[in-house]
């Protein structure tokens, strides 16, 4: 996924250091952003950091727990160690914190470092959950549909309304899956406004033309240690995606109930109806002119 | 992705056609007949100018290596590195092989990976052969799925940005099949592997000029 001009943090405690490293990347045309506490750090995370290097060893912590604050902020940034400790030197971190290594060489060289930030930073290459195809174009069609400016809201509360009764479920969504989170357009009986993606089943749905059921969440392996699908008491799903004429995928269009359920071939196709019904409304209110440019 | 023809990876005695720098394929079929040994095949570099990276993750490093010889390739510790996370007790072959106590510690084997891939990358070998050896141990000691989508992102990643090749391999039957068709996600092809009455086949899917039927494939030399 290929942006404009990433944005890098860099946190090292070592002044000189960190601005070689600074001045590296700001060379390779990236945005640049510092950091000298692990403390720092964390008040400096926004969700415009595309990747954070990171030295190991800090007065408040280390590499590690810079990466903890990092994922506990943005869960999709790439993180990269740069160190001059070799990998078996290393403390084991948290097994599923998952990172970049560069070595930090002797001679102060930061082009091997510079080289992988900035191919890695315009990526999401670090992403807890599988990527669509043409992700860069997919996005660029979601940011095309701002359902505030398509007066869309009232239609879909409607619709969603209307599904919840007529599934006999917990709750009906529409939900649009942005860079790092799925944006719940309409949601009867909830109250959701966003869920990140690693987190949402959409994530998936968004990958197949096939409606995608889960019977029970605890007995699938890809959702059982969700705790966010427990916590929003999602036990079962039914989702069809929403695609814009190109094919993109925005969104999808979705059941959940606190309770395991199966749904019949009828009701997948009532589902189905139901997302083409989405689809039309958003096609529509674009071609009236309502998206932004 | 684009490559001059001469940039293009080759992959010597198989069936298959050259593949552009930065790809990544998955390799399903059943481990011990077939996808394992096509997977170690995709990792030989006859003409020397390749580094290689493995991820031993269902035996050790010394199994690995021998299997790799077995099937054509050339265990040289000067360009090969190896990240053993089965230890199977046997004594590794070279020092060019590090280990990690647990196929659940995805962010050691990563940044062995990366420690490998970046010493090779000092050594001179810009071109570079990755394997993991299965992912089968990974999703089986990782409690949640997700930090090995993290995991495979991550390594396909460095694959895409520093020009290498890799081949990941999977049993399917070993796995809930929404599963393994989420992991082909994380890949640009999928290489399908079978052992037939005449001996082992392969197909392809995802990837330009490759074989979409079932093709035979010639016996490691």
């Amino acid at each position: 996924m290929t942006r404009d001009s990433p944005t890098v943090l860099c946190a090292d405690p070592d002044d000189a250091s960190r601005a070689a490293t600074v001045d590296a990347l700001a060379s390779a045309g990236l945005a640049v952003m510092e950091a000298a506490s692990i403390r720092a750090l964390e008040s400096t995370l926004d969700d415009a950091v595309d990747c954070v290097v990171t030295a190991f060893e800090f007065d408040d912590g280390d590499g590690f727990d810079a990466v903890d604050a990092v994922r506990a902020a943005n869960p999709d940034c790439v993180c990269v160690l740069f160190t001059d400790r070799d990998p078996s030197d290393l403390p084991r971190g948290a097994p599923e914190q998952v990172v970049e290594y560069v070595p930090k060489p002797d001679d102060g060289s930061r082009d091997r470092l510079t080289e992988v930030v900035a191919t890695a930073a315009a990526e999401t290459t670090q992403a807890a959950y599988p990527l669509p195809e043409a992700e860069a174009e997919r996005l660029a069609a979601v940011r095309q549909y701002d359902v505030a400016s398509l007066s869309a809201a009232e239609t879909f509360d409607r619709l969603t309304a209307l599904m919840a009764s007529h599934f006999d479920i917990d709750v009906a969504f529409v939900g649009l899956v942005d860079e790092h989170e799925e944006r719940f357009l309409a949601c009867e009986g909830a109250n959701w406004r966003t869920l990140a993606r690693e987190d949402s089943i959409c994530t998936h749905t968004i990958l197949t033309d096939e409606t995608v059921v889960v019977e029970d969440v605890r007995e699938d392996p890809r959702f059982a240690a969700v705790d966010a699908l427990e916590e929003l008491d999602i036990r079962s799903y039914a989702g069809a995606r929403i695609t814009d004429d190109a094919g993109n995928a925005l969104g999808a269009v979705c059941c959940t109930d606190g309770e395991p359920r199966r749904y019949s071939r009828a009701e997948l196709d009532d589902l189905r109806r139901f997302a083409d019904e989405v689809e039309e409304q958003l096609r529509l209110r674009r071609q009236l002119g309502g998206a932004p440019r | 992705m684009t490559a001059r023809q001469d940039d293009r990876y080759a992959f010597d005695g198989l069936p298959l056609g050259p593949v552009d720098p930065g790809t990544s394929v998955i390799v399903t079929g059943p481990v011990l007949d077939g996808a394992r040994e096509l997977g170690l095949r995709l990792l030989r570099c006859d003409d020397g100018d390749c580094g290689v990276v493995i991820i031993a993750a269902d035996s050790g490093a010394a199994t690995t290596a021998e299997d790799f010889e077995r099937y054509g390739g050339t265990f040289d510790r000067n360009r090969v590195g190896v990240v053993d996370c089965a230890q199977d007790g046997r004594e590794p072959p070279a020092d060019c092989v590090s280990a990690v106590g647990t196929p659940a510690d995805l962010t050691g084997i990563g940044i062995e990976y990366s420690g490998h891939y970046e010493r090779l990358y000092a050594a001179g070998y810009e071109r570079v052969r990755t394997g993991i050896l299965t992912v089968t141990p990974l999703l089986v000691y990782s409690e949640d799925v997700r930090p090995v989508y993290r995991f495979l992102n991550t390594v396909t990643g460095r694959i895409d940005t520093a020009g290498g090749v890799g081949a990941c391999v999977v049993d399917p039957k070993a796995h809930d099949e929404q599963v393994v068709e989420s992991l082909v996600q994380c890949f640009d092809g999928r290489i399908h592997v079978r052992s037939g009455d005449e001996g082992l086949e392969l197909r392809v899917d995802g990837l330009p000029d490759q074989p979409t039927d079932w093709t035979a494939v010639d016996p490691a030399a």
